[in-house]
């Protein structure tokens, strides 16, 4: 029995570690990254700058925390990219027919986002079919239809003033971009701790089968899940055709990967099962903070790329060591 | 006669073929254009490029892995290309050399990832793909000495890499050397077969002493060399390049691959059929341009043709491998967890 | 005693993971042309030992010799000693042919790594003609059908030299006529002088082919005869037991068994699996649906919970009829089902206790799609402290719970609801014996509570213990049931070979 009870503890203390780790890990690496940033140019402290950054981040962060749960139950999506476009076209044709009335516009655009998603949950969760492909179909499907129905001109935004203020106004000097990210943010927050459906998403990614056992809705789950992704990028659709004042077919292209290395950089792990939005979140800064401090030190935009990359692997692989040396 | 049976067993091809045909006719008779020779020459020229990384695309995909980084090698190698020649003015012969090295060091910097650091292949070469296209930019010559954007490529032996004989492209033969290579590869090599062993039955390969790391290494570089081959049939038609060539090239060449039944979850497919689902793509892209759908309606028949061939896969080879796992592991459910396992 | 004819002798041969020993000093002999059958229940340790031989596991003490030259080592040594294992989990590679699989890894070369595929056919064609066995070796595995896929296996093995050969469970994915047609290969192997261990449930396939039968329980060697030497009867008591004093039982069973049915099927039945079961469980009663390994007892509840749905068939629920066609369905209904295998089927390994023990009744816990936190702690804590698991938690993962605790964070799932009727199968596999006195009590606490408890059970001595009633199952269909004043082990055994009571 003492054995056992040893035992018992040790493992406590290495759960205990492990969570610490997966927690704050990420925050570690977030700090140190600032702290040297500051260190070398202090201006990157600067209440300016750091507002820069959260500008920067909040479209693909608002994406990124929007296809979060996809990754958790062991899926992805890959078509973000074009989702972005048609939210945008479309909501620049009903602004135009509708007279610039702003209210349709945006369902419209938002619609866009969730047919989409269920398109792509239909075939991902009664289907059955792997989502990498079923998702790059449709990334192809999507353009083809943004193409299609938008061609290859520039749409341009001619008002109302309200729909630009979501891409250019601003609230107390902060951009409102940052506003959208951070509200979309804390509602997948939410839905994730305080929700029955939160449950369930990481319920299905961590053990489909004892979900199903339980009585979980599994398959309402997979199909929700893509339909929220889809209202993500519909919503990224809404903030960059407000920001540039246009709408594009070709918008978008390899958004998805950006999307997919701030949810992959906050540690989720693309077999499901784990990960957070505040995670994405924070994956999402540390990229938009690389970025940033870079171009501050004058860092070549090559060498950023360079370096975004390396630093993913880095860090990837990093949290895997901290992780392996903890459960030992 | 065995060899044709034992063809038809092992391979998705068959089904693909006679869609292929079957498009191929249709497309002769609904629109004239499509049958001359001018179209046929051009989608061989425009398409074969495709074919070659699709080919090589099919060894990651059959070890069950994946490689994203392809457009971004194809950006760099043609980078390297244009510096050799036109930056520091060394021979063709240079150029091309240096070319190929560049594709098989990145492909084995994506294998040590995968294989050393143990990164899941998705994100080690979503994360190269970032990489290699800013190195791209990094040693852009034409960033360098802008002057050199409008010049062309003069170096006689990288300008005669693509050609015509008759009305066949180079590409194309080089194409269909690729793939006749490949196949002998894969049938009938020891190596060949090991990549197949590795992607379909992991352990088993473990335990029958393969060394499934090597055979990994292999996959990606040879991934990272055939992108480096087509490149240079690009370039050599082009005559330059910029930083963003190749750019979305992964997901043509995964989509190639799975429509020509190569299985995602590894140990199913082959490079006729990768190839053979570059020139669908490009055949029906072609066709339906030429029949007069608008230019972006190949795009949305892309997409759906490639979820008819996942869904072909998934309720025909795939059940059968599945249904063939199942049996296996059927038995293991009936007998539980004994105190070992636990 | 010499005996020229054993080839691989096991001594001693211990193991023990964390609480449970899963071996225990087990000796054994295989012989030249001799098949060997190695039988006992789930968790006996017949699985670990397979592991010790083929050297995925080392024991903790003992030794192994062949023709007395110890050996030891890892996977490969143990090949290269001539120890080759056709495992319940396929070594093939579907999209392969027949004959680079029989050779996979040790294809013969010419240069350039180029297959030297006439040598290969020779060599391949040659050992399926000294075996007799006739394959198309052209044909990819995933074509063939299972016994040939198992041949496969086997002249893999052979083709490793190997003088050893282990089958666990060959003839789980076969049919009847497959079977005859394994046994032909394996009295052929038998004829030149391969030893072969066969693990099998099917006691009547050990009857048709092996020569000696060992018997593992609890990890210790119950029996080791020759076949000739032993009746069915007496197999199937020491596979599962022995029975227990009468004193014992009377003084742990208190039945609370009331009049009225919780559960009941009439005419239930799977195609190939079960047909026409008839069962009722009453409440505050406890029934056992015992048998062997292999009489689809866990389809049977997996299809009552609407896993697997039957074809045909009812179910009642207090005597209502009701449709079953999900588990939420069954939850519903008041159901609960504690699967097998706890770690695949049942825990979130990532989740805390709290939400593990909620996880089947979060309606409870939710108000307009939120979760209630307090609702959620209290509840868990309630769990934790009835059951006594530890640690004491809410916020531990079950990763690190021992079996035992695993196993109550499961049964606390379904005590937080409006549980009503609760089905286990195999509840006390790989648990040791501390712990499952613990669950035996639980259940019968759970009975007093009127609840109606199925247990599915291999175990006599648990079925002995618990049960109020019992219900026997073999090859898809009850066989017998028997109430508390009738229970016997030897009525449970003439069932469970298949004898209809």
């Amino acid at each position: 029995m003492l054995t056992q009870d040893t035992s018992a503890r040790a493992g406590t203390i290495t759960i205990a570690l492990q969570r610490f780790i997966r927690s704050y890990g990420l925050i570690l690496i977030l700090a140190v990254i600032t702290f040297s940033f500051t260190i070398i140019q202090p201006a990157f402290l600067s209440l300016d700058n750091i507002i820069g950054i959260l500008y920067q981040v909040s479209l693909v962060g608002t994406m990124a925390v929007c296809s979060t749960f996809v990754i958790i139950t062991g899926g992805i999506d890959l078509s973000v990219g074009p989702v972005l476009a048609m939210s945008g076209l479309y909501t620049v044709f009903t602004l135009t027919a509708n007279g610039q009335l702003l209210i349709p516009a945006l369902l419209i655009g938002l619609l866009t986002g969730v047919v989409c998603g269920l398109l792509n949950g239909l075939a991902v969760s009664i289907l059955r079919l792997p989502p990498i492909i079923v998702t790059l179909a449709t990334m192809s499907i999507f353009r083809g239809v943004a193409l299609l129905t938008g061609g290859s001109t520039l749409h341009a935004v001619s008002g109302p003033d309200s729909f630009l203020f979501i891409g250019q106004g601003k609230i107390a000097g902060l951009p409102f971009p940052i506003f959208i990210f951070a509200i979309v943010a804390l509602i997948m927050l939410f839905l994730q701790t305080r929700t029955r459906f939160g449950l369930n998403v990481f319920a299905v990614g961590e053990n489909e089968e004892a979900a199903r056992l339980c009585g979980l809705p599994v398959m309402q789950t997979r199909l929700l899940v893509y339909v929220i992704s889809g209202i993500g990028a519909a919503i990224g659709g809404l903030m960059l055709t407000s920001q540039v004042n246009t709408a594009w077919s070709t918008y978008g292209s390899g958004v998805e990967l950006d999307v997919i290395a701030a949810i992959v950089l906050g540690g989720t792990s693309l077999a499901g099962g784990s990960g957070s939005v505040h995670r994405t979140v924070i994956g999402a800064l540390l990229i938009g903070e690389m970025n940033n401090g870079m171009s501050m030190l004058n860092v070549s935009v090559e060498q950023q790329l360079i370096a975004k990359g390396l630093i993913i692997i880095l860090a990837i692989a990093f949290n895997n060591k901290l992780l392996t040396w903890a459960e030992k | 006669m065995l060899k044709f049976k034992s063809l038809r067993k092992t391979s998705a091809n068959f089904g693909l073929i006679w869609f292929y045909l079957v498009v191929f006719i249709v497309f002769s008779l609904v629109a004239p254009i499509f049958r001359t020779t001018q179209n046929l020459t051009n989608i061989l020229s425009a398409y074969s490029h495709i074919g070659i990384v699709a080919v090589g695309m099919t060894f990651p995909l059959l070890l069950g892995g994946i490689d994203l980084s392809v457009g971004s090698i194809m950006g760099l190698v043609a980078m390297v290309v244009f510096d050799a020649t036109l930056l520091f003015h060394l021979p063709g012969w240079v150029g091309i050399l240096a070319g190929l090295l560049t594709g098989i060091l990145a492909g084995l910097f994506n294998a040590f990832l995968i294989v050393r650091v143990k990164i899941q292949p998705f994100i080690a070469t979503l994360a190269t793909l970032t990489a290699y296209r800013g190195l791209t930019y990094a040693i852009s010559g034409r960033q360098i000495n802008p002057d050199l954007t409008v010049v062309a490529i003069k170096d006689p032996l990288l300008l005669s890499i693509d050609g015509r004989f008759g009305q066949i492209p180079f590409a194309f033969v080089y194409l269909i050397v690729i793939v006749i290579v490949t196949m002998i590869f894969l049938r009938l090599t020891r190596f060949g077969i090991n990549m197949y062993s590795v992607g379909g039955n992991l352990l088993a390969s473990r335990l029958a002493g393969i060394n499934v790391d090597r055979v990994k290494v292999l996959g990606y570089a040879l991934s990272g060399f055939f992108t480096a081959i087509a490149t240079l049939v690009l370039m050599s038609r082009m005559r330059s390049t910029q930083e963003g060539l190749g750019q979305g090239l992964e997901l043509s060449a995964i989509a190639a691959a799975v429509i020509g039944g190569v299985s995602l979850n590894g140990g199913i497919g082959n490079t006729f059929g990768a190839a053979l689902g570059a020139f669908l793509i490009g055949t029906l892209s072609t066709g339906l341009i030429l029949i007069g759908v608008t230019g972006y309606a190949p795009q949305v028949v892309i997409g759906v043709i490639l979820i008819i061939a996942v869904s072909y896969d998934r309720f025909t080879v795939a059940r059968r491998k599945r249904r063939w796992l199942e049996l296996q592991h059927n038995d293991s459910a009936l007998i539980g967890s004994g105190a070992s396992r636990t | 005693m010499t005996d020229n004819n054993i080839l691989l002798k096991a001594r001693g041969l211990s193991k023990q993971y964390g609480a449970v020993q899963a071996l225990d000093n087990v000796d054994m002999d295989l012989r030249l042309g001799q098949v060997h059958a190695l039988v006992g229940s789930n968790g006996a340790g017949k699985s670990t030992l397979v592991k010790i031989l083929t050297g995925a596991v080392a024991p903790d003490s003992g030794k192994l010799l062949i023709e007395e030259h110890p050996i030891s080592g890892n996977t490969r040594a143990m090949l290269d000693a001539g120890i080759a294992c056709i495992y319940q989990d396929s070594q093939l590679v579907p999209a392969l042919s027949v004959l680079d699989n029989i050779m996979l890894g040790r294809q013969p070369t010419r240069r350039f790594g180029f297959l030297d595929r006439k040598t290969q056919r020779d060599i391949v064609t040659a050992l399926l003609a000294k075996h007799d066995l006739q394959l198309d070796l052209d044909s990819p595995v995933l074509a063939l059908p299972p016994v040939q896929q198992k041949e496969v296996e086997i002249a893999k093995a052979l083709s490793l030299n190997a003088r050893i050969i282990l089958m666990d469970e060959p003839t789980a994915a076969l049919s009847h006529a497959e079977v005859e047609k394994l046994f032909r290969s394996i009295r052929r192997l038998r004829e030149q002088g391969v030893a072969i261990l066969y693990i099998s449930h099917m006691l009547d396939e050990i009857f048709t082919i092996a020569d000696q039968v060992t018997v593992i329980r609890d990890g210790k060697v119950r029996l080791s005869v020759p076949i000739a030497e032993i009746s069915k009867k007496m197999l199937i008591e020491t596979m599962l037991g022995q029975e227990l004093s009468a004193e014992v039982r009377v003084t742990q069973k208190q039945s609370h068994a009331s009049t009225e049915v919780a559960l009941e099927c009439r005419g239930l039945s799977k195609t190939g699996l079960f047909e026409n079961i008839n069962l009722q469980v009453h409440s505050g009663e406890i029934v056992c649906l015992t048998g062997l390994v292999g009489a689809k007892r866990s389809e049977l509840v997996r299809a009552i919970f609407g896993v697997e749905p039957a074809d045909r068939g009812e179910i009642f629920v207090y005597g209502e009829p009701v449709k079953i066609k999900h588990p939420l369905d069954a939850i519903r209904l008041g159901m609960g089902f504690v699967p097998e295998d706890r770690r695949r089927d049942g825990l979130f390994m990532s989740l805390s206790l709290g939400l593990n023990i909620i996880m089947a009744h979060l309606s409870s816990a939710t108000r307009l799609g939120l979760l209630a936190q307090g609702t959620i702690r209290s509840v868990g804590n309630e769990q934790i402290a009835d059951l006594g698991i530890v640690p004491a938690r809410l916020d531990a993962v079950p990763r690190s719970l021992s079996g035992g605790n695993q196993q109550k964070v499961l049964l606390g799932r379904w005590l937080t609801g409006n549980t009503r009727i609760i089905i286990l199968d195999e509840p006390t596999v790989g648990i040791d014996v501390g712990t499952k006195a613990n669950i035996y009590a639980l259940l019968r606490k759970l009975a007093a509570a009127n609840k109606a408890v199925l247990i599915v059970s291999s175990d006599i001595e648990e079925v002995l213990t618990v049960a109020d009633r019992v219900v026997v199952m073999a090859q898809g269909r009850v066989t017998g049931n028997f109430d508390q004043t009738q229970i016997s082990q030897e009525l449970i055994l003439r069932a469970a070979s298949g004898e209809v009571m």
